[in-house]
């Protein structure tokens, strides 16, 4: 219910200056996007999916909804529906924010809000903007991703121009709370174990990022830190009163992109080790540390004014896990994107994954094959 | 058959000429726009969403929908064909980070906007009339 007031608030705050003009004044916009995907895996079922049959169980749709009363003052609402293999299926609030930027210096946004960690967190769900049917899996997982896309409090972000042989600087400063759904893909196996949260999980998130435009034209280089406080949720259990917590954890950055003519490179390395115990009432302080360290590479090249190729590696390894294909994902990725016109987009993806580690849950597979390839294909329209 | 031949020349060079003519974008400001000159640095920060200032004046740019000025200005200055440039600013709108610019039919609405509008930065062929709106040079 605070969630909600703190969403109703922003946008009650940006609407009082609005309520004063005219609609035509308001600079009412309506954007949306939606997407259909297919999959299909080689070994595998892959993200909750029957991949292996081939399925086409990967859909979103998003409205989004804005206006700007003032020229210095934003408010806006986006929804989406969301379908991937058995999750999903749902509409959800991605984000409800008004935003006030002072001068290119300092602005701020408040409600809930888009979590800018990473080169890519606050556009990872937004399909058309980029090339790949799927981003770099060992730091965007697409299973996962809910518990990082946004959170209800604030960001204050801006500009600041450095030397002029310097470049200029990106900051974003971030504060408020996660909200994991007790349905989230992160509980998948909890859930198919009969063992779900009984709530969501929330916790305090508080973090900062940092992008360098270099003097360089075209390099950008960046970090950001993300940290999280302690928590813990209820889970389901037959036998008696059942936990999973969770004590502080960060989750570390580093990234840089070049952009020159037709070519795009870009890289990161990723690292969340948080430590975890689930206690259950006839098995005590099972521990689900985990110390994941992710990093990509990739390259895009505009061949023609329609269509984009890449590729990318991308790789994660657990430190926590014992040795063995459950530890480890490395897929490598080629991909290409074509563009009927402005609105209309397709996207063809082939991805050669060794490890388990990554978005083969044990939920939907029998057995384990240590290596799959994934065949990814997007149409999309956007307006 | 030889006159037809100087005659189609003599159509294709005016055509050549009239299309380059059109193509050559100018920056026109509302006249509230502090300066004569902007610095290409900060003329591609404005129309990618990264800036919302130009000479310390708070601006507001407006696009054309497409045509010859529209790419043209597109190649020159934001280094982008208009594809990946609209789906930059969609980026942008998804993650509540911007509101996409107004998009105009043609120069001559661009003009009457950017006339009527403080703050508002906008582009042009350089033929086209532009009474009521201020050049902005492109250092």
């Amino acid at each position: 219910m605070n969630r909600l007031l703190v969403g109703a608030m922003a946008l009650a705050l940006g609407a009082i200056p609005a309520a004063a003009q005219s609609l035509d004044d308001l600079n009412i916009q309506v954007h949306g996007y939606a997407a259909q995907g297919f999959l299909y895996t080689t070994a595998n079922n892959i993200f909750y999916a029957n991949s292996s049959d081939g399925s086409p169980a990967w859909t979103e749709a998003v409205l989004n909804v804005s206006a700007q009363p003032i020229p210095k003052l934003r408010i806006g609402v986006q929804a989406r529906y969301f379908l991937l293999g058995s999750s999903g299926n749902a509409f959800v609030l991605d984000w409800a924010a008004a935003d006030y930027k002072v001068n290119d210096k300092f602005g701020v946004r408040f409600g809930k809000v888009k979590t800018p960690w990473g080169l890519m967190n606050e556009t990872q769900d937004i399909d058309p903007s980029y090339m790949w049917a799927l981003l770099p899996q060992s730091v965007y997982d697409i299973t996962t991703r809910n518990a990082d896309l946004a959170h209800y409090g604030a960001v204050a972000y801006g500009t600041l121009k450095l030397a002029p042989s310097a470049g200029k600087l990106d900051y974003r400063a971030w504060g408020g709370e996660q909200v994991i759904p007790a349905d989230d893909g992160s509980f998948a196996d909890l859930i198919a174990a009969g063992n779900g949260p009984l709530s969501s999980l929330n916790y305090v998130t508080l973090g900062a990022a940092l992008h360098w435009h270099t003097p360089l034209s075209g390099l950008m280089v960046g970090a950001s830190d993300g940290h999280a406080n302690k928590a813990s949720v209820a889970l389901a259990d037959e036998t008696g009163p059942a936990s999973e917590s969770f004590t502080e954890w960060n989750n570390v950055s580093y990234f840089a992109q070049y952009e020159k003519d037709k070519w795009m490179l870009a890289g990161e390395w990723n690292r969340q080790a948080s430590s975890g115990v689930q206690n259950f009432t006839d098995d005590p302080s099972a521990s689900i540390d985990t110390d994941p360290r992710a990093w990509y590479v990739m390259a895009t090249y505009k061949a023609t004014g329609k269509l984009t190729v890449g590729a990318y590696d991308s790789q994660v390894v657990d430190h926590e896990l014992k040795l063995g294909p459950d530890r480890y994902s490395k897929d490598w990725t080629v991909s290409g994107r074509y563009d009927v016109n402005q609105f209309i987009y397709l996207k063809a993806e082939e991805h050669f994954i060794e490890g388990t580690s990554l978005s083969f849950e044990n939920s939907n597979n029998t057995v384990l094959k240590p290596s799959s390839k994934l065949t990814a294909l997007r149409i999309g329209v956007s307006f | 058959m030889k006159r037809l031949f100087i005659a189609l020349f003599f159509a294709l060079g005016v055509l050549v000429l009239a299309g380059n003519a059109h193509a050559q974008a100018i920056v026109i400001a509302n006249p509230s726009v502090k300066g004569t000159d902007v610095s290409k640095g900060d003329l591609k920060d404005v129309f990618t969403g990264g800036a919302t200032s130009v000479n310390g004046s708070q601006v507001t740019p407006v696009l054309l929908k497409s045509g010859a000025t529209h790419d043209e200005f597109l190649s020159a200055h934001i280094g982008k064909n208009d594809t990946a440039f609209r789906a930059g600013w969609r980026s942008l709108v998804f993650s509540g980070q911007a509101t996409m610019p107004k998009s105009l039919d043609s120069e001559a609405a661009v003009v009457e906007y950017v006339a009527h509008t403080a703050g508002a930065i906008g582009y042009i062929g350089k033929a086209t009339p532009h009474e009521g709106v201020k050049v902005l040079a492109v250092r």
